[in-house]
């Protein structure tokens, strides 16, 4: 073991003493690296030998005096800076840059400005080049000082330092005393040039970039602490200062000189220019922060009163400035991700575009005020013109909403689609202005399905397929909008039962297509009546079918038999009120129940049907609307044909007409019915008699019978004899009554409508609340409310005062109790 | 017995896992034999019976630092096998020895994860600090020990500053800047070529063969991956490898071809790859003893600057290094000559005052390999006179400037052992000058070296730690060593901190020997100095450590027996003791032991008789080491309050 322990002796030499400590003189060796250092600064270090240089600083170090010589290398740094560098620099402080440090303000031209400037710039630029040239070959050479003395003493590398001697003895030491620092002269100076540029002056940016990096490269203290560049400490700042206050101004006269467009493009231009401006002289860094100064003074604070100027987005919107609203929109989109400005102006817009229509259809719809109140008197044979032509005001009106209604949406959907680059959230805005402005006007639903009706029965008649589907997907964007959806259906129902019934609509196919797309679009259970009308429709067919087939069965063919189509309706389903209309409303007391009286070969008819339809379903009961249906009649009429012969037609006309005619086949030639008589015989509604009487003795074309005294009007006590000599070129011959074209409410109508509508909405609402509370036992008021606000707005926008209404009226009947203790208002239910 | 029916399906499938895996293994493990058989891959731990290897593996199991790293110095393959399929890393892992699983794998024992061996060391390791040590070393993380000087040398084709490239070879399209040195120590091609016209700048290579052939062919000689770069079509893939063929036959270099022929799974890429950097480095290795260390040559200090050596020279060198010849160097082991020249009194370099004729040694170089030292990295690209080099490759003018010739204050040997390591990687040198290796690596900024010059002090300058403990009797006979203040200095000087443990382990363990000695106290001093500049702690380190050191020592007696429990008694009341400051109090403390009387002031002769008692009363062993252990530590406290320090 002992001779382990002995060669470990012998083995392990000690280092060179050379090396490791060997007595240096400091002095001498300093000397050695000061020359050293003065050539490399005059630019003479080709022939120094770099291993001696590291070798001396090695040796000190090792030496243990890195401290000393650290220190000495700063001072030496210092001492040159100062002495030679600042000298050279200051002497180019030319009058043109000290006037105007001095006044404050350009004396000289900006030509001289400029120049003096960009000649002190690149001296700058030059010394600091230098400056770094040096310090990295000194770095190099005090490389070990670097990596020994100053990582275990925590001091900043000898780079470092001397960066911040050249901050110190540069920068920020005065030129004189009682002058600015070079540090604030170079900060003026780049300000001066970059406003030369903005006035469109030539400038050398390579010359301020170069100025700019070192601003960067330099630091506030000796830790260059990242946040802590001269550059954002003292540049930027001011920078940013200078900047906000230019296109502040720039902005305020821009704002009073020129329309927005132009605005619009000066302040994109800008701002691209700011951007050019970071990259080629400035900092990337500065790119965001300058790029929200130019937002803040150019958009932000500006953006309102650049969308109200006249010229601002209404006049652009107006003159379909695509391109210019896109610059708008562009602008806000940069300050305002939500675009909140251009959103409200849009909205005033739509929402103005909108009343206006709004407004029209209403003053068209109401132009002669008179007319409105005795519009659904269209029957009446005194004003028969001006009736139809108030009808199709009416009609006109609605479709001119609509298709204006239409035309606004397609027309802010262009803009939505080319200027606002789709954005979402406008998107969002326009739509919801959209709906405002459809559900703004209280007579929304029924237009819309007035517009649908139209288009059913007239509107595509020869239309392509693709056009019709463009038409029913317009009908169907309307119906999105719309927010009172229930009330829709019941219109839509109304005048979807007078096409089926009345065999008004064009093509059942686009009925069905229709009621599809609404299914799509609004669920299922919005369409199921709908689907059930349908469904009569088809049932009906068969049936009558099927009861033909039947009496054909029989056997009896008898030649006059009464050949009968017939419609069974489900009561539920059909709006039939909607043809009592009138007859209900005016006669309210007489039970409603007037039972006409046929003649015995239709009641037989009649019977017959009702036998038939009884054995196939039991217990149903049939309730005959005569005023609903049509009969073909042949008539002779003696002076009818050419040279005084007898001629046939075939006339086309409703059940009460021939009921009315059939009186007079009985009745000898030249004998007079009464009125009253006629009434007393057929019983048919005082009404619809005398609209059918005007249909057949007045109007000139279907003039059967000849009314005494020979006026318009049906009045008591008028006398009816056939006439006998009418003629006509046509075999058919249809009588029109005044009754099938569909129309736009009266008032009082519409008064009954919505009552009917506002009940249907009770029921719905307490069923809606007694669903919610039967699932929950216990809630509390809010969030009934909410709950059923939200279960119903798929159908309706439910009044909050009817939702408490009916909360009360439940309360009453006992299906739920308030919470006595409850903390907030409560409710339980009652199983 | 429901949970019971509930766990059997999942117990076996578990047991079904473990089999498949196990299968899966075994499969995997056969088919490694197979091909090792067959010769498609190498063993990565091959059968190794010699003696050395024994002693290796010896030495793993009790944790011999010294011996290991004497073995590995002889050039034992640290990852072969014994006759029981142990490796020395699973050795020393499965018996706990920290430093020496670090120093293994530090020096390239390998554990790879998911191989047989890797992964039964990992499941050996006797405890997670080992554990964690081997995952952290994993080889598919760490790198090949020779992959540093493989990616210098393949760097120097792209680096462009500072030039260094000597020769430009034009292909029909293209041209490349090289190193006539690295084409000749690599291609018998060049060699040949190159020795015949060793002045050749430029050279026309054959017009037919494909740049892309080239480019792989070169980039191999250069230590890269052989890799055919994609082309546009498949024709001009077929004729770049057609070229290479041609080309690896002609620069006989034909390991190219055969490998993107045929490139083999990963661990056979791999292995190979290995194969292929390893002969390259033998072939530079061999080149670089032939061209650089043979062409040295002495000349008088006086006469250096009378050496012309032109650029166009046989060994194809762009700089010459300069080594001083120090006297002492030459009779390092006569101790006479370190007792005539006192530490602080040698000057250095030109000024040294020498008795005889001062010579100096030259070494032909090139920057390309040098610049694998920070430092001359620096030098050559900087604007200083060593930067300006002389001429590209292009100029042919004839009356270049000679050689510029760069002093490297070191002696011969060191500048040779730097040599050989930045041009080979290899860095084996002896233990005597491993202080001024450091230094020169220190200073050359060739941190790799320092470490090795570092590892090996502290593994061969150590007597095993476990040595010293049984035989205390000889430890404290012994005189101390004032090597180990070098050490210790050396390690403050170049900041490596494992020579300062080193150092303070081993005087801990020799203390009694140390702690009245002068340049101890001196030491001391300059530890606390070191402190109070840094103003780090308020702790003298080198006290600190070796008191953790010392306790260190003694504990490991203790727990051997398993008495840890009395140790801590006692090391508790120490350390109460130590934190009174008197010695008085040590004293008392002391007394309640029964049975001990040693006289303190004279603890060295009490530590004889103690010794002398030892033989006789084995009972008291244990409470006499803890004595000596109080002893050691009051010694230490008196230390400081002498020195005036507070620790």
């Amino acid at each position: 073991m002992s001779s382990l322990a002995g060669r470990g002796r012998g083995k392990i030499r000690p280092p060179r003493r050379g090396l490791a400590s060997a007595d240096v003189d400091f002095e001498t060796t300093w000397a050695v690296l000061e020359r050293a250092f003065r050539e490399i600064h005059t630019k003479n270090a080709s022939a120094l030998s770099f291993e001696e240089l590291y070798r001396n600083a090695y040796k000190i170090v090792l030496k243990k005096k890195g401290d000393e010589l650290y220190a000495k290398v700063a001072k030496f740094e210092e001492q040159w800076l100062g002495e030679n560098v600042r000298l050279q620099i200051t002497r180019l402080l030319t009058p043109p840059l000290m006037v105007l440090d001095a006044s404050g303000r350009s004396l000289e031209s900006t030509a001289e400005k400029r120049i003096s400037g960009e000649v002190f710039l690149k001296a700058l630029k030059e010394a600091w080049d230098d400056h770094q040239v040096c310090m990295g070959m000194l770095t190099d050479v005090l490389m070990y000082m670097d990596r020994v003395y100053c990582t275990d003493h925590r001091q900043p590398s000898i780079f470092a330092k001397s960066m911040g001697l050249f901050r110190d003895q540069i920068l920020r030491t005065p030129v004189k005393t009682d002058l600015p620092t070079l540090l604030d002269i170079l900060k003026r100076i780049i300000l001066d040039q970059i406003q030369m540029d903005r006035d469109g002056e030539a400038i050398n940016p390579h010359l301020i970039k170069a100025n700019i990096y070192m601003l960067e490269g330099l630091y506030e203290s000796e830790q260059e602490v990242e946040d802590e560049k001269l550059y954002l400490q003292s540049f930027e700042q001011d920078f940013l200062g200078t900047s906000a206050a230019f296109y502040r101004e720039e902005g305020e006269r821009l704002m009073k000189e020129s329309d927005a467009g132009t605005y619009c493009r000066h302040a994109k231009r800008r701002i691209d220019e700011e951007h050019d401006r970071c990259r080629s002289t400035l900092s990337e860094s500065t790119t965001p922060k300058i790029q929200r100064v130019v937002e803040d003074e150019l958009i932000r604070h500006k953006m309102k009163g650049l969308i109200e100027m006249d010229s601002g987005v209404q006049y652009m919107v107006d003159n379909d400035k695509l391109q210019e609203l896109s610059l708008v929109f562009d602008l806000e989109a940069r300050v305002d991700p939500k675009k909140s400005e251009l959103t409200r102006a849009m909205q005033k817009i739509i929402t103005e575009m909108g009343t206006n229509i709004n407004n029209a259809a209403i003053a068209a719809s109401t132009a002669p005020p008179p007319a409105a109140a005795l519009a659904e008197k269209e029957g009446e044979k005194s004003k028969p013109a001006s009736s139809a032509a108030k009808i199709n005001q009416q009609t006109v009106a609605a479709l001119k909403w609509v298709e204006d209604v239409l035309a606004l949406k397609d027309r802010f959907d262009g803009i939505w689609k080319k200027a606002f680059e789709e954005d979402q959230t406008l998107q969002v805005a326009l739509n919801r202005s959209m709906a405002d402005v459809i559900n703004a006007f209280n007579r929304g639903s029924e237009y819309i399905s007035l517009y649908i009706d139209e288009n059913m029965k007239k509107g595509i008649r020869n239309k392509t397929q693709a056009e019709i589907d463009q038409t029913l997907e317009k009908a169907i964007l309307l119906l999105r909008y719309l927010q009172d959806k229930d009330i829709f259906e019941t219109y839509y129902k109304k005048h979807l039962c007078k096409r089926l019934l009345l065999n008004k609509s064009q093509s059942i196919d686009v009925e069905k297509q229709m009621i599809s797309r609404m299914k799509i679009e609004l669920g299922n259970s919005f369409t199921l009546k709908l689907e059930a009308m349908f469904k009569d429709m088809t049932l009906s067919e068969e049936l009558t079918n099927g009861y033909r087939n039947y009496i054909n069965s029989l056997g009896q063919a008898d030649p006059k038999r009464v050949d009968l189509s017939i419609n069974v309706l489900t009561s539920m389903t059909w709006p039939l009120e909607a043809f009592r209309g009138g007859q209900t409303s005016d006669q309210a007391n007489e039970s409603g129940k007037t039972q006409v009286v046929f003649p015995p070969q239709v009641e037989r008819v009649k019977m017959g049907f009702e036998r038939y339809y009884n054995e196939k379903h039991s217990g149903r009961c049939l309730t005959w609307l005569s005023n609903m249906g049509d009969a073909d009649i042949k008539a002779t009429f003696p002076n009818g044909g050419k040279d005084g012969k007898p001629r046939t037609h075939e006339v086309n006309c409703s059940t009460y007409a021939m009921l009315i005619l059939l009186l007079f086949n009985d009745l000898p030639a030249g004998a007079s019915i009464s009125l009253e008589e006629i009434q007393a015989r057929t019983n048919i509604p005082p009404n619809d008699l005398a609209r059918n009487l005007q249909s057949l003795a007045v109007a000139p074309k279907t003039r059967f019978l000849v009314k005494e005294p020979m006026s318009r009007d049906v009045k008591p006590g008028d006398r009816f004899t056939f006439n006998d000599n009418f003629k006509s070129q046509f075999v058919k011959i249809k009588v029109g009554v005044v009754s099938a074209g569909n129309k736009v409410e009266g008032d009082r109508e519409r008064k009954e409508t919505e009552k009917k509508n506002n009940d249907s909405r009770g029921f719905a609402v307490e069923a809606a609340i007694v669903r919610i509370m039967k699932q929950r036992k216990e809630l509390a008021h809010t969030s009934l409310l909410n709950e059923t606000i939200s279960q119903l707005s798929a159908q309706f926008k439910p009044d909050v005062a009817m939702i408490k209404k009916k909360v009360e009226s439940l309360i009453e009947r006992e299906y739920l109790e308030r919470i006595d203790d409850a903390p907030v208002p409560s409710y339980r239910y009652l199983a | 017995m429901s949970s019971h029916e509930e766990e059997s399906p999942s117990a076996t499938a578990a047991e079904k896992r473990t089999t498949t895996l196990k299968h899966n293994i075994e499969k995997a493990l056969a088919q490694e034999k197979q091909d090792i058989q067959a010769g498609r891959l190498k063993d990565e731990n091959p059968l190794d019976k010699s003696h050395d290897f024994y002693l290796m593996c010896d030495a793993a199991r009790r944790g011999d630092l010294r011996l290991a790293q004497e073995q590995i110095t002889k050039g034992v393959n640290i990852n072969a096998r014994d006759e029981y399929d142990y490796t020395p890393l699973i050795l020393a892992s499965l018996c706990g020895h920290f430093e020496l699983v670090q120093m293994l794998l530090e020096q390239g024992a390998k554990c790879e994860r998911d191989t047989f061996q890797g992964e039964r060391c990992l499941y050996n390791a006797l405890n997670d600090r080992i554990r964690n040590l081997l995952l952290s070393y994993d080889y598919s993380k760490s790198t090949d020990p020779l992959q540093p000087l493989a990616g210098h040398i393949t760097s120097l084709l792209t680096r462009d500053s500072p030039q260094t490239a000597d020769i430009t070879l034009h292909t029909s399209d293209a041209s490349f800047q090289l190193h006539k040195f690295v084409l000749s120590a690599r291609s018998p091609y060049f060699r040949n070529k190159l020795r015949e016209k060793p002045e050749t700048k430029s050279w026309k290579l054959a017009p037919k063969i494909p740049t892309g052939s080239f480019e792989t062919c070169l980039r191999y000689l250069y230590f890269d991956e052989p890799e055919i770069s994609p082309q546009e079509s498949e024709e001009a893939e077929k004729a770049v490898l057609e070229g290479v063929g041609t080309l690896s036959r002609q620069l006989e270099v034909p390991q190219v071809f055969e490998t993107i022929l045929n490139p083999g799974d990963r661990r056979q890429a791999r292995q190979r790859r290995q194969d292929d950097v390893e002969k390259g480095r033998d072939q530079m290795e061999t080149w670089f003893r032939e061209n650089v260390l043979q062409k040295q040559f002495e000349v008088d200090a006086d006469k250096t600057n009378e050496v012309h050596w032109k650029r166009d020279n046989s060994s194809f060198a762009d700089v010459l290094l300069l080594a001083d010849i120090n006297p002492e160097d030459e009779d390092a082991d006569d101790d006479t000559t370190s007792s005539d020249h006192p530490t602080t009194t040698i000057p250095i370099g030109p000024s040294a005052p020498s008795h005889r004729r001062h010579r100096k040694t030259l070494f032909p170089a090139h920057r390309a390999m040098l610049l694998r030292s920070e430092l001359f990295a620096t030098m050559f690209t900087s604007p200083f006179r060593e930067g300006q080099i002389s001429s590209s490759p292009d100029t042919s003018d004839s009356t270049s400037p000679p050689l510029q010739i760069i002093p490297v204050d070191c002696s011969p040997a060191v500048l040779a052992v730097v040599l050989t390591f930045l041009y080979t990687e290899n860095a084996s040198f002896p233990l005597p000058i491993a202080l001024d290796v450091l230094h020169a690596a220190d200073m050359l900024f060739v941190e790799k070296l320092k470490q090795r010059a570092a590892l090996l002090i502290s593994t061969l300058g150590n007597g095993a730690a476990g040595s010293i403990v049984e035989s205390p009797a000889q430890s404290a006979a012994d005189q101390p060593h004032d090597w180990i203040y070098d050490v210790v200095r050396s390690g403050w000087d170049c900041r490596v901190h494992r020579l300062e443990e080193f150092g303070a382990r081993y005087i801990a363990y020799r203390l009694e020997s140390y702690v009245d000695d002068e340049e101890f106290k001196e030491l001391v001093r300059e530890s606390a100095a070191r402190i109070k500049a840094r103003q780090e702690t308020d702790t003298v380190e080198i006290v600190d450590d070796i008191r953790y050191y010392l306790s260190e020592r003694f504990r490991l007696r203790f727990e051997d027996s398993g008495l840890g429990e009395m140790m801590d008694e006692e090391e508790g009341s120490g350390s109460e003791k130590e934190e009174g400051e008197g010695e008085g109090e040590d004293d008392e403390g002391y007394a309640g032991s029964p049975g001990l009387a040693p006289d303190l002031e004279a603890h060295a002769g009490a530590e004889g008789v103690i010794r002398t008692l030892d033989g006789e009363v084995a009972g008291d062993e244990f409470a006499q080491d803890a004595l000596n252990y109080q002893i050691l530590l009051g010694k230490i406290d008196g230390l400081l309050d002498e020195l005036t320090l507070d620790a």
